[in-house]
């Protein structure tokens, strides 16, 4: 057999694998969210008997959906803009000088996500009751996960900082700009991809972290990751879960596809990955 | 470097580095006090070893420990097993090679809880799973899957969501190794799955290792998963410490917290090593 | 009997013809040069011979042997590559054990070949160094060692002297030759260098767009060239148009070009009335001759340290011309002969 006919048969093995791996799943998670109460979605239905809005309408009308999606997407813009407020030095110093100990610092802007996001939570909410601050919900939120998501930042933030070149800014001082001409001419247009994925990815990572939002915000401040895991647990109603999930993975899939895009086009070494 | 480009560097690291050091830096450090009885939120603080000595003795704790590392290393070894000869597979580009890579990578777009909810869909009593297997005639009636006791649907879900992450690092380093190099083993008489023991394997031993550590240290710490597909009769390590921190029990959970990290960095350096011993084929220099 | 037989071997990559029926041998112990631009197919020709790729047809035989189906590593060649391919985490002796280890050889035999080849090569002190430890040339004797241990029907050289500095490469491709006779080995060496195919083959084989163009020992080669593009790859040539008016006695022949009437003697006869002729531009003698006696505008001069290079126009037509004594300063205008042996009969003009 040759490798081309392998590879062939190869393909249609996963073709059959993303079947059963993404297709089927979602089929039926989307089937689910559209059941119509007024007739259950039994066994010996292939299909629901009866299909219709209705889950989507009564949550959106009778549920915390409405104020979980509004705090998750207060929440996740702000988270961005914070974490890249504060990335940005860091990434400088990272792209752009050599100083003893680089490899240090790199590795130790990684720490965030060594540490299990369970134990940071708890024990960031302990800090947070030793300062007497633990009723400011949203503000603890936001600075945990501007800290958490620093790594994405730095990391790609800094790999931007490499990519401008040293011949553009002395080639801008050579022809006689001031600081702020040289960051416009210079620095921007190879940062502007970079900022733009850093954006995303923290976005992205807001939206989607449960731990924090979970252990800080309980009982009262609901994300859609917090409502989810309420209706996969105690409240479990499938096809209100079955809304939600489609709710919490659609925009973030389509923002996904997006970054991947434009982390290609920024830097071809970021591409294949996540962070 | 004078002072005052130390100076500069220094006021450059302070908003990123110096936030992630002092804060978790923080955590890590209330964990650990707490573990020993300071810090109290309710009673007296005082130093003590009696959180850890009475921890020790509970069942549900030392079960605890057993269960997230099987969870931990089981999950690593798997993601990392499906994962190799993918990225064997995938390391030079052919025709569809593009659209199985996205496919793969796919469940790393989908969140954890959405994964654990699709897959209680399809394994719940009257799920695709059930009827199937019934409509094939292999199973009379329907057989309850969900929160299996040997935890095989956790370790579905981890497999599924991090074998990708694994793949990404292993087709990285795969790939690096160059044409003419598996090219000069093949000609010098080694066939496919030596080539693969002596020439690919050795050469992505710090990707495997990455990998490995990565799942693991994410998998033992799990705890979507495990509360909503895992076995009813176990606790992970995480589900234990926001148990204890649900009843104001900080001091309890901060032993917890403690031995999930101590666990952490002792199963990442076993894994480290065992998988350099053997990808290096039984040496270690 | 022949140490490797290729037979109409020809490989196509969709539309694409890398290789078009292609037929040669190589004897015992010879050195075989494949000479040619980038895109000749060349190496493609070398990575069917040694089974990384399989030919859209022929047949490939080695030892005798048709081997035209069988994999890479079920086959008898030993391959140098031009970017060495060393193993980077195998030490200087693993590397070059690696094959013998997976012959299964027994280990004294192993010891004993691998002293032997690193004491030929002078490797002796770098065997627990990594490859990245080594100097290029010491690398470049690695790859050259891995593949001798093995004692293969024949040696597959690909470029492998391209990545190496030029004082280097002297004193390698030296080396190489003097290995390759020690141990009587067939080989076969690609390259697009002209210098080092004339200077260490047996026999060069000249590809051009997937074909063998010429073959033939370098004398040969470069004394009668078959084809303009062969006389143009292979050193300097002044190749011109033109036309037999008539034969001159036996195995000389009048000729019609742009520089004027020139007289031509060949041992074989033109191919066609109207051919491709050259000279090369190191035969011009100066001053006037018997025959072919030109004059030549000089337009521009060269410098090149043991001659000067002389870019002449003759009756309107730009020739080259090498000027062997320095010393001596020119007019603007040099008299000059060739001698009708020196020049050859190319291709026909269609």
């Amino acid at each position: 057999m040759t490798r081309l006919n392998l590879n062939k048969i190869l393909l249609w093995a996963l073709f059959g694998l993303c079947v059963i791996w993404l297709v089927i799943p979602f089929t039926i998670a989307i089937l689910w969210s559209l059941v119509d109460p007024s007739q259950p979605w039994t066994p010996d239905h292939l299909l629901p008997p009866s299909m219709s809005f209705y889950r989507w309408g009564y949550l959106w009308a009778h549920s915390s959906l409405k104020i979980a999606m509004f705090n998750s997407y207060m929440l996740a813009p702000s988270v961005a803009i914070v974490t890249l407020t504060l990335a940005m030095p860091t990434a400088y110093a990272l792209g752009r000088i050599n100083f003893p100990g680089k490899e240090v610092v790199k590795l130790l802007v990684l720490l965030p996500l060594v540490v299990p996001g369970f134990v940071t939570a708890i024990f960031f909410t302990a800090i947070l009751f030793q300062l007497g601050l633990n009723a400011w919900r949203f503000g603890a939120i936001l600075f945990a996960h501007s800290i958490l998501f620093l790594p994405y930042a730095i990391r790609i933030m800094s790999v931007s900082f490499e990519t401008v070149r040293q011949d553009h800014i002395d080639a801008a001082r050579d022809l006689g700009a001031s600081t702020f001409e040289r960051w416009k001419v210079a620095y921007i247009p190879a940062l502007k991809p970079g900022i733009m994925a850093t954006l995303l990815i923290v976005f992205i990572y807001s939206i989607e972290e449960f731990a924090i939002a979970f252990i800080v915000g309980s009982p009262n401040f609901t994300t859609i990751p917090t409502l989810l895991f309420t209706n996969l647990g105690a409240n479990f109603i499938r096809p209100n879960a079955a809304v939600i999930s489609l709710i919490l993975v659609v925009p973030n899939v389509i923002l996904m596809l997006f970054l991947e895009r434009l982390l290609r086009s920024a830097n071809p070494a970021l591409s294949s990955g996540k962070g | 470097m004078t002072w005052r480009s130390w100076l500069k560097l220094g006021l450059l690291l302070a908003p990123g580095l110096g936030l992630i050091l002092v804060f978790i830096g923080s955590v890590v450090y209330i964990a650990i006090a707490q573990s020993f009885g300071l810090f109290s939120l309710s009673g007296e603080s005082e130093f003590s070893l009696e959180y850890w000595s009475r921890m020790f003795e509970r069942l549900t704790y030392n079960r605890a420990i057993g269960y997230s590392l099987y969870v931990g290393f089981a999950s690593a070894f798997l993601a990392v097993l499906f994962a190799y000869p993918l990225a064997v597979w995938l390391r030079r580009p052919f025709p569809g090679s593009l659209t199985i890579s996205a496919v793969l990578k796919a469940p790393l777009l989908v969140h954890g809880l959405v994964a654990a909810f699709l897959y209680v869909n399809i394994i719940s009593y009257h799920g695709l799973v059930n009827q199937i297997m019934q409509g094939l005639g292999i199973w009379d009636g329907p057989h309850r899957l969900q929160n299996d006791s040997r935890a095989i649907g956790v370790l579905i879900l981890q497999t599924w969501k991090n074998m990708p992450f694994a793949l990404l690092l292993l087709v990285g380093s795969v790939s690096a190794i160059s044409d003419d190099v598996l090219d000069a083993a093949a000609d010098l008489g080694a066939g496919p799955f030596a080539r693969f023991r002596r020439v690919i394997a050795p050469l992505s031993v710090s990707a495997t290792q990455a990998a490995l550590v990565i799942v693991f240290v994410g998998a033992l710490a799990d705890f979507s998963f495990q509360v909503i597909a895992g076995p009813v009769n176990k606790q992970s390590l995480s589900q234990l410490m926001v148990f204890f921190k649900g009843y104001g029990r900080w001091h309890d959970a901060a032993v917890v917290a403690v031995t999930l990290m101590g666990l952490g960095i002792a199963g990442s350096a076993l894994l480290a090593l065992v998988s350099r011993f053997i990808l290096r084929g039984g040496r270690l220099s | 009997m022949k140490a490797v037989s290729v037979k109409n071997a020809s490989m196509h990559f969709g539309d694409f013809t890398a290789v078009q029926d292609v037929s040669f041998d190589v004897g015992e112990g010879e050195f075989i040069t494949l000479l040619g631009p980038s895109g000749c197919g060349k190496t493609t020709l070398l990575k069917m011979i040694s089974g990384f790729l399989q030919p859209s047809s022929g047949i490939i035989e080695i030892g005798g042997k048709d081997v035209t189906h069988v994999p890479p590593e079920r086959r008898d060649t030993a391959m140098c590559f031009q970017s060495y391919a060393l193993f980077p985490h195998l030490s200087v002796a693993d590397n070059l054990q690696f094959g013998l280890k997976q012959k299964r050889l027994l280990t004294a035999e192993r010891k004993q070949r691998l002293q032997d080849v690193a004491t030929k090569l002078d490797l002796t002190a770098q065997l627990d160094k990594l490859p990245n430890q080594l100097s290029g040339g010491q690398q470049q004797r690695v790859a050259l060692g891995r593949a001798l241990t093995m004692r293969p029907s024949v040696v597959l050289f690909d470029e492998p002297l391209s990545n190496l500095d030029a004082k280097l490469r002297d004193s390698v491709r030296m080396e190489i030759r003097k290995i390759q006779r020690d141990y009587n080995l067939a080989a076969i060496y690609v390259t697009h260098d002209q210098g080092e195919a004339l200077a260490m083959s047996d026999r060069i084989l000249i590809m051009n767009n997937g074909r063998i163009e010429q073959a033939g020992t370098p004398h040969e080669i470069y004394g009668t060239p078959n084809t303009s593009f062969v006389a143009d790859f292979i050193g300097d040539a002044n190749i011109l148009d033109a036309e037999v008016i008539g034969e001159e006695g036996a195995g000389r022949w009048r000729l019609g070009t742009q520089i004027g009437e020139l007289i031509a003697a060949s041992a074989a006869p033109p191919v066609a009335k109207t051919l491709k002729v050259c000279w090369r531009p190191e035969k011009a003698q100066f001053g006037p001759g018997t025959e072919n006696t030109i004059t030549a505008d000089i337009t521009h001069r060269a410098f090149q340290g043991n001659y000067t290079d002389l870019f002449v126009m003759i009756a309107s037509a730009p020739q080259r011309v090498q000027w062997r004594d320095n010393a001596v300063g020119l007019a603007d205008s040099l008299t000059m002969h060739i001698r009708p042996e020196d020049i050859i009969f190319l291709e026909a003009i269609a």
